[in-house]
C-alpha cells in the first residue's frame, strides 16, 4: 500500500546512517524512505496513536497476550517506542512516506544510533546529520499521519489465538454445555430453566471476554488511528451493552413463561410438569446447580468474567461483600444456585407455587440487573462520565488564580479503561507558569478522578487542556 | 410534516409554506407539470431553470413515486389543505422546483426524459387524485394531525407531553404507544373476562412493545436536551443507542421463534382453538398496521424485502383508493432518495437550511442520524405486524389442510426476515456508538492533519483524536476533536494555537488544541521532549 509509494525526498541532502528497525524484511521499501532523512527527531509510535493497554496489565493470568505473529496483516510495532529515525514503522501503514523534519534536539538518542549503524546504503550518504548542518526550507513535507489499522477478519483472529487463548475458549464453551445441561435437568421446573437462562449469560459474557482478549493481539484494537479514534475498545462496551439487552430480553421471557404457565393453570389445564417437585429426591445433591456454582466461580476467577464492568457499576449494598459476590452478576447467580443446591438439601419439597416464585424473582433480578447494567454501559456509550468528582474538580479549577473563565469543561469516559478530560480555559501568565498549571491541573484531574475510583487506579485520563492567553 | 401544522401557525409561516410547497412538488412529481409556490421554491426555480430539466428527468425514477406517496399520506392528514397550499393547477406551467437538490446534482445532463415524463401521468388526473383524497380519506392518519392541533393548546400546561406532542418523531411514537396501551387493556380485560388464553398472552406480548415503544419514545425525547456537565456532548447518541437496543432485542425474540418453531415442529403440538387465534391476531394486526402508517416512512434505510412488504399490506387495507398509484412505486429498489426526501418533508425548518446552505453530503448525514431509533422502532412494529399476519394464513392454512406444521414454518420465515432486517440496523448504529469516523469523513480529515502541519509554528503533534459528534437534530454531524501540538522553538505559543483553531473551526472541527513548547515534557501524550512517555503504554 503506502509503502510502495515512491520516495519524496531530494536526494542532495546528505543523509544519516540509517539503523534498521527490527523488522528489515518486512520493510524493504520503508527503509528506503528511512535514509532520506535529514533530520531525526525521536519518534514514539505511541505519540499519534497512542496504545491504551488498560487490560493487560490488571489481569493477572490473563496478560499473556501473544507477541504479534508476523504472519498476520497486522506487523507488530516495536513499542520500545525508540526508534530513530522517524517513522519506519508508521510510514509502513500511513498513505504517506513523509518524515518529520523538525530539528533535532536531543543528541543523546542519535547517538544511541551509533552502535547500530550499519554503513551507507545510500550513495549520498558520505556525511553525517548529527552535526545539524542545514536547517530546512519553509515549505515541508506533512507530519506523519496515524496509520490506518486493518481490521482483523474472523480468521486471522481465530489463528492469532495463543494456547493460553485456545484454553479459555474451550472452557466457554464448556460453561455453554452447564447452562445446556442445567437447562436439560429443568425438566419442567421454571426456576431451574431460570437459572441455566442466568448460567448461559454468563457463558456468553466469558465468551465475549476471551473474544478481547484474543482481539488484544491486534494493533486496531488498542492503537487510535483517524478512523478509529479510541481504538476498537469502545466495541467491548457496546458488546456488554447488547448482552445486558439480553438479559433483560430473558427476564422479559421468564415473565411472560410465566404468566402463560399460571393462566393455563387458571384456566383449568393440567400443569404439565406435575413431577416438577420430585427432580431431586430430598436430601440428596442437586448435581445442575452443583455445576453451576462450579462453572461461575471458575469463570469468575479464571477468566475476570465481569470483572471489568464490575468495577464501573456498584450497588452499595452487596459491595461490602467479599471479593467475587460484590459483583451483581456472580452475586446473582451464585446466590439462585445456591438455593437451588440447598432446597432438595433441605428437604424442601419444590412446590409449584414456590417453584413459580423463585422463578418470578430470578426473573424480576435478572431485569434489575439487566436495567442497571444497561445504563452503566448506555452511559459510556452516550460519552458521559458517571463516576463522581467532577463538580469538586471543577471547584477547584475555578479556584486557580490564573485561570480568568473556564469556556468549557468536558469529561467523559470513552471506554472501561480511558477517561478524557477536555477543557478550555482563558488564563493570564507567560508560558512557564501555565506550564506549571497544566501539570497542576494534570495531577489533580488524575488524583481525584482517576485514583479514587474503584479499586485502584486502573482508569486512564488523558487530559487536553487548551489556553487561551488573555491580554 | 405534521409538526408544522400543529404548532401554533404564527410561528412557523415560512418554514410552514416551504413544506407544502414541498409536499406538493413531490405529490405530483410523477406529474411533472406543478411546482411549489412557496417563495423560496420559486425563487430556486426561476434561479436555475436549467436545473429543472434535469430534475424532471428524473422523474421516472422511483424515488419520486415513492415520494408522491409518502405525500399522500401528510396530505390526507391536512386538516384544511387550502390557505398553506399552492393550488396546482395555478403552477401549471411551471416545472416542479428543483426540490431535491440532490438529484438535480446527480443528473446534470438528462434533459429529453421530459418529454416521456408527461404522458406518464398527466396532471390532470393527478390534481384530481389529490383531491379525492383531501375530501375523502379515511386513514387513520387523518384525523390525528386534526386532533394534535387541537390537542397541543390543552398540554401546554404539561410540559412533558406539550414536548412530546411537539415533535413529530415522539408524536407518533405516543399515540401509536397510547394505541397499543388501549389495545392492551381491553384485550387483557376480555381475555379475562372470556378466559380466553389466546387474548391474554397477546396482550402481555403487547405489553412488551408497549416498553420497548416507551424505550423509543423516551430516546426521541432526550435527544433533544441539551449539554450539561453530566452529558459533555449532549444526547445526540441515544438514538442510535436506543436503534442498536431494538435491533438486539428483535434478533433475540427472532432466534428465540425459530428456537421454539423448531421445538414445536418436533413435537408436532397440535394447534388448538383456531377461530379465536384467528381473531385475535387479526386485530392484532389491524393495530400493528396503523402503527405502520405511522412509521413507515422511517424505516427505509437499506433493507428492501421488509420494507416493501409491510408497506403493499398497509395500503391494501388503509387506502384502498390510492392503491393504483402506489402499489408498483412500492417494490422498487431505490432507496436513497425517498429516505432523504420523507425527511426533508418532516422537518420544514431543518429542510430550509440544508436546502440553502449545505452541501448534499450534510444532509444525508444529518438525516441518517434522525433514524436510527425511529427505524428500530418501525421494525419492531413490521416484525409484529408480520407475525400476527403470519399467523393469520397459517392458521387458515391448517384449517384447510390439517396440517399443523404451517404454523411454526411461518413463523421460522417471519423470525429468518426480522433477524436480516435488523442486522443493517445494528451495524448502522453500532458504528456511530464506537465513534468511528465514516469514510468521506475520514478522507476529510487526513486533508485537514496534513493542513495543520503546514501551519507556521506547528513542529510535531500527537493523539489527534476525532469523532463525529450527532449533534440535536437539525446541526447534523459536527466533528469533535482534540490534539495536542508541539511548537517550534521561538514561537508564541498563543498563537500557534489561534492559527490552528481558526484553521480547524474553518474546516468545521471542533477541537481542543493543548499547545506545549518543544522541550517541555510531562504531558501523558509524550510529544514534548524526550518523545517517550512512560503513560503512553
Amino acid at each position: 500500500m503506502a509503502s510502495s509509494l515512491p520516495i519524496p525526498a531530494p536526494p542532495r541532502t546528505p543523509t544519516p546512517p540509517t539503523p534498521i528497525p527490527e523488522e528489515t524484511e518486512e520493510g524493504l521499501g520503508i527503509d528506503g524512505t528511512a535514509q532520506t532523512v535529514r533530520s531525526t527527531i525521536s519518534f514514539d509510535p505511541n505519540a499519534l496513536s497512542p496504545a491504551v493497554d488498560s487490560i493487560s496489565g490488571r489481569f493477572g493470568s490473563m496478560a499473556s497476550p501473544m507477541p504479534p505473529s508476523t504472519g498476520l496483516n497486522t506487523p507488530s510495532l516495536g513499542n520500545d517506542g525508540m526508534m530513530a529515525p522517524p517513522p519506519p514503522t508508521g510510514g509502513q501503514r500511513s498513505p504517506f512516506n513523509f518524515q518529520t523534519q523538525a530539528i533535532k534536539d536531543t543528541p543523546a538518542i542519535s547517538n544511541s544510533n551509533i552502535g547500530k549503524r550499519r554503513g551507507h546504503r545510500y550513495k549520498h550518504s558520505s556525511v553525517s546529520t548529527q552535526h545539524q548542518i542545514f536547517t530546512e526550507p519553509p515549505p515541508r513535507a506533512p507530519l506523519a499521519l496515524p496509520a490506518s489499522l486493518p481490521i482483523p477478519t474472523l480468521k486471522e483472529a481465530w489463528t492469532s489465538r495463543s494456547k493460553e487463548q485456545t484454553r479459555r475458549m474451550a472452557w466457554c464453551a464448556c460453561h455453554a454445555l452447564v447452562a445446556m445441561y442445567v437447562l436439560y435437568s429443568a425438566a419442567g421446573s421454571l426456576a431451574l430453566t431460570a437459572l441455566s437462562h442466568l448460567i448461559f449469560f454468563d457463558a456468553i459474557s466469558a465468551t465475549i471476554c476471551v473474544a478481547v482478549d484474543v482481539l488484544c493481539n491486534f494493533e486496531v484494537w488498542k492503537r487510535s488511528s483517524i478512523r478509529h479514534p479510541f481504538g476498537l475498545q469502545r466495541a467491548e462496551v457496546l458488546a456488554a451493552f447488547a448482552m445486558s439487552v439480553f438479559l433483560l430480553f430473558m427476564g422479559f421471557d421468564l415473565i411472560s413463561h410465566n404468566l402463560k404457565h399460571m393462566l393455563e393453570g387458571l384456566g383449568g389445564h393440567e400443569a404439565h410438569h406435575p413431577h416438577s417437585h420430585q427432580r431431586v429426591s430430598p436430601g440428596s445433591v442437586d448435581s445442575a446447580a452443583l455445576l453451576s456454582i462450579v462453572a461461575t466461580l471458575t469463570s469468575a476467577y479464571g477468566l475476570k468474567n465481569h470483572a471489568r464492568i464490575g468495577k464501573t457499576m456498584r450497588f452499595a449494598y452487596i459491595s461490602s461483600l467479599p471479593s467475587i459476590l460484590s459483583n451483581p452478576s456472580h452475586f446473582l447467580t451464585l446466590s439462585c444456585s445456591t438455593i437451588m443446591l440447598l432446597l432438595p438439601l433441605l428437604t424442601i419439597t419444590l412446590y409449584i407455587w414456590l417453584d413459580r416464585l423463585l422463578c418470578t424473582l430470578i426473573a424480576l433480578s435478572m431485569f434489575f440487573l439487566g436495567v442497571h447494567l444497561a445504563i452503566a454501559q448506555g452511559l459510556m456509550l452516550l460519552m458521559s462520565y458517571s463516576g463522581k468528582g467532577v463538580g469538586e474538580v471543577m471547584y477547584e479549577v475555578n479556584k486557580e488564580p490564573m485561570i480568568l473563565h473556564v469556556e468549557e469543561a468536558r469529561f467523559w469516559q470513552v471506554h472501561y479503561g480511558l477517561c478524557m478530560a477536555n477543557l478550555k480555559l482563558r488564563v493570564r501568565g507567560d508560558d512557564v507558569s501555565l506550564q506549571k498549571l497544566r501539570e497542576r491541573l494534570n495531577f489533580l484531574i488524575k488524583n481525584r478522578l482517576g485514583g479514587g475510583y474503584g479499586k485502584g487506579a486502573s482508569m486512564k485520563w488523558e487530559v487536553t487542556i487548551q489556553f487561551t492567553i488573555e491580554r | 410534516m405534521a409538526s408544522s401544522y400543529a404548532l401554533p401557525a404564527s410561528a412557523m409561516t415560512h418554514g410552514h409554506n416551504h413544506g407544502h410547497g414541498h409536499l406538493h412538488s413531490h405529490s405530483h412529481s410523477p406529474g411533472r407539470q406543478y411546482s411549489a409556490n412557496s417563495p423560496r421554491s420559486l425563487k430556486s426555480e426561476r434561479s436555475n431553470g436549467s436545473l429543472h430539466a434535469h430534475s424532471l428527468s428524473e422523474s421516472h425514477l422511483e424515488p419520486d413515486h415513492t415520494h408522491s406517496h409518502h405525500h399522500n399520506h401528510s396530505r390526507v392528514r391536512e386538516p384544511s389543505p387550502s390557505p398553506y397550499l399552492p393550488t396546482p393547477p395555478n403552477s401549471n406551467g411551471l416545472p416542479p422546483i428543483a426540490a431535491f437538490e440532490k438529484q438535480t446534482y446527480q443528473t446534470y445532463e438528462l434533459s429529453p426524459a421530459l418529454s416521456q415524463a408527461s404522458p406518464y401521468e398527466p396532471p390532470s388526473q393527478h390534481d384530481h387524485h389529490e383531491h379525492s383524497h383531501n375530501h375523502t380519506a379515511t386513514s387513520p392518519a387523518a384525523p390525528r394531525s386534526r386532533f394534535t392541533s387541537f390537542l397541543l393548546p390543552f398540554m401546554l400546561r404539561w410540559p412533558l407531553l406539550h414536548t412530546i406532542l411537539a415533535e413529530k418523531d415522539s408524536r407518533r411514537i405516543f399515540y401509536f404507544m397510547s394505541l397499543n396501551f388501549a389495545f392492551m387493556v381491553v384485550q387483557a380485560c376480555y381475555g379475562y373476562l372470556t378466559d380466553s388464553l389466546g387474548l391474554l398472552s397477546d396482550s402481555i406480548h403487547m405489553f412488551f412493545d408497549c416498553l420497548a415503544l416507551g424505550v423509543g419514545l423516551f430516546a426521541a425525547v432526550a435527544a433533544k436536551w441539551p449539554q450539561s456537565e453530566r452529558f459533555p456532548y449532549g444526547f445526540g447518541k441515544i438514538e442510535s443507542l436506543s436503534g442498536f437496543g431494538n435491533g438486539v432485542f428483535l434478533m433475540l425474540i427472532s432466534i428465540e421463534i425459530m428456537i421454539e418453531a423448531t421445538e414445536r415442529l418436533a413435537d408436532g403440538r397440535e394447534t388448538k382453538r383456531l377461530m379465536e387465534l384467528f381473531v385475535v391476531s387479526g386485530l392484532g394486526l389491524a393495530v400493528n398496521l396503523v402503527g405502520m402508517a405511522c412509521f413507515g416512512h422511517h424505516g427505509h434505510a437499506g433493507h428492501d424485502h421488509g420494507h416493501s412488504h409491510g408497506h403493499s399490506h398497509s395500503h391494501s387495507h388503509e387506502k384502498s383508493h390510492s392503491h393504483e398509484g402506489h402499489h408498483h412505486h412500492h417494490g422498487e429498489p431505490c432507496q436513497d432518495h425517498k429516505h432523504e426526501h420523507s425527511d426533508s418533508h418532516s422537518h420544514p425548518h431543518e429542510t430550509h437550511q440544508l436546502l440553502d446552505s449545505a452541501p448534499p453530503k450534510a444532509h444525508s448525514h444529518s438525516h441518517d442520524h434522525d433514524n436510527e431509533n425511529m427505524h428500530g422502532i418501525f421494525l419492531h412494529v413490521l416484525a409484529d405486524t408480520m407475525g400476527s399476519a403470519a399467523v393469520m394464513v397459517s392458521t387458515a392454512l391448517i384449517h384447510l389442510t390439517g396440517f399443523n406444521g404451517w404454523d411454526p414454518i411461518g413463523s421460522v420465515v417471519i423470525a429468518v426476515l426480522i433477524f436480516m432486517s435488523s442486522v443493517p440496523l445494528i451495524k448502522s448504529s453500532a458504528r456511530k456508538l464506537l465513534l468511528t469516523v465514516p469514510d468521506e469523513t475520514e478522507y476529510l480529515l487526513r486533508d485537514t492533519l496534513s493542513g495543520v502541519s503546514d501551519i507556521r509554528g506547528v513542529a510535531s503533534y500527537s493523539v489527534p483524536r476525532f469523532w463525529v459528534s450527532d449533534g440535536p437534530v437539525g446541526d447534523g454531524e459536527k466533528l469533535f476533536g482534540v490534539m495536542h501540538v508541539v511548537a517550534t522553538r521561538g514561537s508564541e505559543l498563543d498563537e500557534v494555537r489561534e492559527r490552528i483553531n481558526e484553521f480547524l473551526v474553518r474546516r468545521g472541527v471542533d477541537v481542543v488544541v493543548q499547545v506545549e513548547g518543544i522541550g517541555e515534557s510531562g504531558c501523558w501524550c509524550g510529544s514534548g521532549g524526550t518523545g517517550k512517555s512512560p503513560l503512553a503504554q
